[in-house]
């Protein structure tokens, strides 16, 4: 291995243990005050940021353990142009938190956990990567520490997390034990059709499924959604959930590729009832934040959608959607997020009339949800849209039919909430809000990132030739 | 080496143990009474229920040791493997030395090992 | 070590599929936070019986190593979890994981 290889490859890891071991001086040093804090470590998220976009590498380190490529390399700047998104929407609540270093110390590991698992070629690094990225989370589930609702959510969390893990390693002590090997590469060579390779790879299956909410996992979602802090929820909804399914993608297409035509019926099934279920669901809510929990239930069915066609745009059409996602539900947390910090409202019914107070945040709100229910004009349109096609190489038209039904149903409940914005009277509407600067900044970045990503395509044709072909 | 080694090493432990077992039968001079039998609290007589509760402070202690302690068993596999390997596996073992003890420096800032 | 590989693969596996199905009825039917640990270490034990077991019969030290990274695991996952419940035990006096109703559909 030669030394200059380990920084070029690991630039993104090595900058995100350079920040946490730098909070870690400062919270050892003497205290400062909060804002000071928040203003130094979003501008080392800004610089982590752009430090990402220089020279991506492409290779592997210890012994096929970590390897990396462009593609690899721009899903993470993605995570990390989300996390800087988050970090800044969440100002104004950080801004009196007392644990404010501990809360990026815990939140940055878990960004690093997710970064080791999209660049594994080990089952081993895999499992240590997911592991890294759920532990710190779940104390971070529990930040409102005066709030019952915010550990119990933890709770819910941690064992459904560890559960879901114990799965996952029966699943992967069974291929071990059928392939003998915990590298990618020979696991694919050994893989056959062999009842307990299939049953160890349904396992496997589930405890992915549980780490990405699929439905017959995903009672944990809602609760915990609802009650962890804003910022969290946001952060285990987008960020969190994209980059395993980053890896969901890449293990399906190249490690188990031997075992398309089974878990394509696995896919089919599970794509379905989490549709069906999300939206369901989705319709009866009114806490904002279990809303967004079952409307990002049923965004991940129409993922896994463009995942079972298994066709040459299938990892494409899922990046490129992830990324649109991580604008859009960005867009619609910011706002709950602010409004939530300055004035702990968090029902639907609060926002009636919400557009005669606050005109500037019901704009973003309502692009960010016209943006998810995949109206035209907005990004999200697309990004289903290339999933559908993706979806539809097995010219499996039940499926297609099912999700685009459901996608009008969609559409109902996402513009029942802006109906409620701009038309219904409320007597006692939330008050005009001064958002801080920092915050709108990043609403402003939201906003631009759907429609940018809507009109120009130069975004999906270089994702596109980035990505292998199936 | 090999498997006489571990005789000798069962053989070894049997004895350190009933030896000194062995030898605190013979020269502590025995004497009986009520209080003895009754749970150990320092020689006081003991009063009220044993599931009291604790200071937050012991739990604080086991967790962190739990997870030191644990961390620790790389320690193992790296001492095996340490000779055949040379500087690298010396430098590596200083780095993840350092992370430990970048945690029990913050452990410490928050006061978790401050005794009550 | 000879007699551990004198035991066929198959009573490991049988054994393991055991302690595991166990572990998961334990975390499905109990409904004490602190019992439900106790099965989720019990799941993640027999796994690594398991791969023990498979790494002796291919003679491959991987699996071992990989062992020990799932006890360090597990005692942070423990560890995360125990503090989380000190916070519920200060807020509601208990750890039956039926006291923890507040969110619900």
């Amino acid at each position: 291995m030669i030394l200059n290889d380990f920084f070029i490859f690991m630039k993104q890891e090595l900058m995100l243990l350079f920040i946490i071991f730098l909070l870690l001086l400062i919270k050892v040093g003497k205290d400062r005050s909060n804002e000071s804090l928040l203003y130094l470590i979003n501008l080392l998220l800004l610089i982590n940021v752009i430090a990402g976009f220089i020279l991506p590498g492409e290779g592997s380190l210890f012994s096929d353990m970590f390897r990396t490529n462009p593609l690899i390399a721009l899903e993470k700047n993605m995570l990390n142009i989300g996390t800087l998104i988050i970090s800044m929407q969440s100002y104004s609540w950080l801004k009196s938190h007392k644990h404010l270093l501990e809360f990026y110390i815990l939140m940055i590991s878990t960004l690093l956990g997710m970064f080791y698992m999209i660049s594994s070629g080990n089952l081993l690094m895999f499992y240590l990567g997911l592991e890294l990225s759920s532990i710190p989370l779940a104390a971070l589930v529990n930040f409102d520490l005066e709030k019952k609702a915010s550990s119990e959510a933890a709770m819910k969390f941690i064992l459904s997390s560890a559960f879901s893990s114990g799965l996952l390693l029966f699943g992967v002590s069974l291929i071990y034990g059928t392939t003998g090997s915990l590298a990618y590469a020979e696991i694919t060579s050994h893989l056959s059709t062999d009842p307990l390779q299939i049953f160890a790879f349904v396992l496997f299956l589930a405890g992915f499924a549980f780490k990405i909410s699929a439905v017959p996992f995903h009672f944990w979602t809602a609760d915990v959604y609802e009650g962890a802090p804003v910022a969290i929820t946001s952060y285990l909804s987008v960020i969190s959930k994209g980059a395993v399914l980053f890896v969901f993608v890449s293990v399906l297409y190249t490690v188990f590729k031997p075992l398309a035509d089974v878990w394509y019926g696995m896919l089919f099934v599970l794509s379905i009832s989490t549709i069906i279920i999300g939206n369901l669901f989705a319709i009866r809510q009114d806490n904002f934040k279990r809303f967004l929990a079952f409307s990002s239930i049923a965004q991940v069915g129409f993922i896994l959608v463009g995942i079972s066609g298994s066709s040459s745009m299938g990892t494409a059409a899922v990046i490129y959607f992830v990324l649109i996602y991580i604008f859009s539900n960005l867009g619609a947390f910011g706002v709950v997020s602010i409004v939530s910090s300055l004035t702990g409202k968090e029902r639907i019914s609060d926002y009636k009339s919400f557009y005669k107070t606050n005109p500037f945040l019901s704009w973003i709100l309502t692009i960010a949800l016209f943006s998810l229910a995949g109206v035209p004009p907005a990004a999200g349109f697309f990004g289903k849209f290339f999933l559908l096609i993706a979806g539809a190489e097995k010219g499996n038209y039940l499926l297609i039919s099912i999700a685009a039904l459901n996608m009008i149903v969609s559409f109902y409940y996402y513009l029942r909430i802006v109906k409620s914005v701009f038309m219904e009277p409320n007597e006692s509407p939330i008050e005009s809000l001064t958002i801080p600067l920092i915050s709108k900044v990043a609403l402003y970045i939201c906003l631009l990132g759907i429609v940018i990503l809507g009109l120009w395509s130069v975004v999906y044709d270089y994702i596109f030739t980035l990505s292998p072909i199936f | 080496m090999g498997a006489s080694s571990l005789i000798v090493l069962a053989i070894a432990g049997i004895v350190f143990s009933a030896g000194g077992m062995m030898i605190a039968k013979i020269f502590v001079k025995g004497t009986k009474n009520p209080q003895k039998g009754q749970a150990y609290e320092s020689g006081i007589k003991s009063t009220g229920t044993t599931w009291s509760q604790f200071n937050v402070g012991y739990y604080l202690f086991a967790l962190v040791f739990l997870v030191f302690d644990v961390e620790l068993v790389f320690l193992y596999p790296w001492a095996v493997v340490v000779k055949s390997v040379g500087i690298t596996a010396l430098i590596e073992i200083i780095i993840f030395i350092f992370i430990l003890f970048m945690g029990f420096l913050y452990a410490h800032k928050k006061g978790a090992l401050k005794w009550i | 070590m000879e007699i551990i590989k004198g035991v066929p693969l198959t009573s490991y596996i049988l054994l393991c599929s055991m302690l595991f199905s166990i572990g998961v009825l334990g975390v499905l039917y109990r409904r004490n936070a602190l019992v439900i640990f106790m099965c989720i270490e019990l799941m993640l034990n027999s796994v690594n019986l398991l791969l023990v077991a498979f790494s002796r019969y291919y003679s491959d030290s991987n699996a071992q190593v990989f062992v020990f990274f799932i006890m360090a695991v597990a005692a942070a996952e423990v560890s995360v979890g125990l503090a989380i419940l000190m916070m519920i035990y200060r807020n509601t006096k208990t750890t039956d994981i039926d006291a923890l109703n507040k969110l619900k559909f």
